[in-house]
């Protein structure tokens, strides 16, 4: 019984099913992410510019994905 | 455009809506839609599905198996799956919440009746492009048909025609022909005329 479980588990570590949708729950994770904190350097004054340079990407980039988005439940921060 | 929809495909349409929620997906996808076609009470095409060979209990089987329950952003599956790769979203979430505020980590509500095709429909949560693209195709074939009306038989045409999607896959998974489904569809069209 426990081997087949064993089996079992040991299975599911190389199903892709199980890892691309690892993939999934984590791209959304750090896109959540993503927006608090672009809302928190707003909050606080930051410039696209900067939050460009600290993210690595360019500042199109993050003014295109986050301007004019609805901001999130966050507060405080300050 | 909806309103050229039969009372019948109306309710399909709310029958898919209703998969959604029960299924807790995101939007309505193509999958949605052959539910809802295959539930006899509200749809004239099930029972032509059925005679076709398709096997309600095993469409719900596949696309439990394909995409399964639950697909809510950073909901319970997203937190399982995170957790096969050694990141508890409660820890996370929680440490957000310590900074930003409870709730920190939710999504905000959705944008709502955008302008388009679909901006008459009352609908708590959109279509997938997919499935979208399915009701569009619906119109275009009841058109092609010269059709003043678009029933269920027309969104069952669309799904075909669409071709993609999971409802799509689903059905030739099962071995069914869509070219012969499409056939059949239109016969019973024909037939009603």
């Amino acid at each position: 019984m426990s081997q087949a479980t064993d089996l079992a588990a040991a299975a599911g570590s190389t199903d892709p099913r199980v890892g691309l949708r690892a993939v999934v729950a984590l791209r959304r994770l750090l896109e959540r992410l993503e927006d608090v904190q672009v809302d928190n350097a707003r909050r606080q004054g930051w410039s696209w510019q900067e939050i460009a340079d600290v993210l690595e990407v360019s500042k199109q980039g993050v003014h295109k994905k986050h301007a004019g988005r609805p901001v999130g439940r966050t507060q405080g921060g300050s | 455009m909806f309103e050229r929809f039969t009372v019948q495909a109306r309710d399909v349409v709310r029958g898919a809506v209703q998969e959604r929620d029960r299924w807790g997906h995101r939007s309505v996808g193509t999958e949605h839609l052959l539910l809802a076609l295959l539930d006899e009470e509200k749809s004239s095409v099930a029972g032509l599905l059925r005679q076709a060979g398709v096997d309600p209990e095993r469409v719900i089987a596949e696309i439990d198996r394909k995409v399964g329950r639950d697909t809510e952003e950073l909901g319970d599956r997203d937190a399982e799956a995170l957790r096969s790769i050694g990141i508890d979203l409660d820890a996370v979430r929680s440490k957000v919440e310590e900074s930003f505020g409870v709730g920190a980590l939710e999504p905000p509500p959705p944008r709502r009746n955008r302008r388009g095709l679909f901006s008459g429909w009352e609908l708590s949560s959109p279509f997938s492009p997919r499935a979208k693209k399915v009701l569009e195709l619906a119109l275009r074939e009841a058109v092609h048909l010269r059709h003043r009306q678009i029933g269920a038989e027309h969104i069952l045409l669309g799904l075909i025609r669409e071709g993609k999607g999971l409802a799509a896959l689903v059905l030739t998974d099962a071995g069914l022909d869509l070219t012969e489904l499409r056939r059949r569809t239109i016969s019973s069209l024909d037939q009603a005329a």
